[in-house]
């Protein structure tokens, strides 16, 4: 069984790729790889905004995410560089900048871009969306 | 081998173009999203004749394209996993 | 250690990319990862020497472009073709790197352990 890092470029709503992100990282576990993490980068970060409010008749790929995340144990982890930039901010980022509101929240989680590289280094294939 | 993913459409995007500049004659190309509308061009049809080409399945069912791309090698998700890790590498373009 | 290659293949200053394409570079290079740069299609304008993108609001990143040594990264390459089709002379780009034909870049992609496109 292999290690895989996935990489979401992308943002959620209106793009096709964190759903296909999504779905190649749900074929991996099924196939019984490890998914080491899947990292948010870009406009990826987008994708992890807890404020998405999708109509209820629409697929809600935050969620599923969220519960991909829950259910087994990877860890979805955002570059916080480029989330700030965007206005993703954990509780964390919102008080050190003197916000009243954040928008990121467990299971979701801020970490650098050199998560993502030890990452690459400890996998055995990246698959960037 | 190196399996080259293409998402975004030939029309809107240079991604193919740029991808098919590179391409080893070894290499696999999977289109997926809006990267399999190209197939429907006669000027890709052309381009990628040499190619080894696949799509992924549900990007053609989604796009009501199965019985014009139905000709073509489809990959259901499982077999993307498969091919990620058969392939010495994926390059997403 | 890996093989990272990070392919540039969008203009500056239209979108993000360029820069966060360097960002990670930078990045994977103060990791010890062994990382090469291609700059292929319109991205080979970033190569163009004195821009100023504050004057649009954006970010003046290309300025690190020329740290690159500084983090050891030494492989960096232009596509002959894309040079080319953009016009732009070997000899009066902002770095200095080696001029590498479309042949070349595949075999190096083929080098590579990751290929990452930006």
């Amino acid at each position: 069984m292999s290690k895989l890092i996935i990489q979401v470029n992308q943002a959620g709503y209106g793009q096709g790729s964190s759903y296909q992100a999504l779905q190649f990282t749900q074929a991996a576990i099924d196939a019984g790889h490890e998914v080491l993490k899947v990292f948010f980068y870009q406009d990826g970060v987008l994708s992890t905004n807890h404020l998405q409010s999708p109509a209820s008749d629409e697929f809600a790929l935050y969620q599923a995410w969220r519960e991909l995340g829950q259910t087994h144990k990877v860890p979805l982890v955002n570059c916080v560089s480029a989330a700030l930039r965007r206005g993703v901010l954990s509780a964390a980022e919102s008080a050190e900048n003197q916000l009243q509101h954040w928008n990121l929240e467990p299971p979701f989680q801020m970490g650098g871009l050199g998560e993502l590289v030890t990452g690459i280094e400890q996998a055995d294939r990246v698959i960037c969306f | 081998m190196i399996l080259h993913v293409v998402q975004y459409s030939a029309v809107q995007d240079n991604a193919l173009a740029t991808c098919l500049r590179y391409i080893q004659p070894q290499d696999t190309l999977l289109l997926i999203g809006d990267g399999i509308n190209a197939l429907l061009l006669r000027k890709w049809q052309e381009a990628l004749h040499h190619t080894k080409v696949c799509l992924l399945e549900q990007d053609v069912e989604a796009r009501g394209l199965q019985a014009r791309l139905g000709h073509y090698q489809q990959l259901s998700q499982a077999e993307f996993v498969q091919y990620s890790l058969t392939h010495a590498k994926v390059i997403t373009w | 250690m890996k093989k990272i290659t990070i392919i540039f293949r969008h203009a500056p200053h239209g979108s993000a990319k360029g820069r966060e394409g360097l960002d990670f570079a930078l990045l994977s290079a103060s990791f010890e990862q062994e990382v090469s740069l291609i700059f292929a299609d319109e991205g080979v304008l970033n190569l163009i020497p004195q821009q100023a993108p504050e004057t649009i609001g954006a970010k003046d990143f290309l300025a690190a472009f020329k740290a690159l040594p500084l983090y050891d990264i030494e492989s960096v390459y232009a596509c002959q073709q894309s040079l080319a089709d953009f016009q732009l002379d070997e000899s009066a780009l902002a770095i200095p790197l080696d001029v590498k034909t479309p042949k070349e870049i595949g075999e190096l992609l083929t080098q590579a352990d990751e290929v990452f496109v930006y």
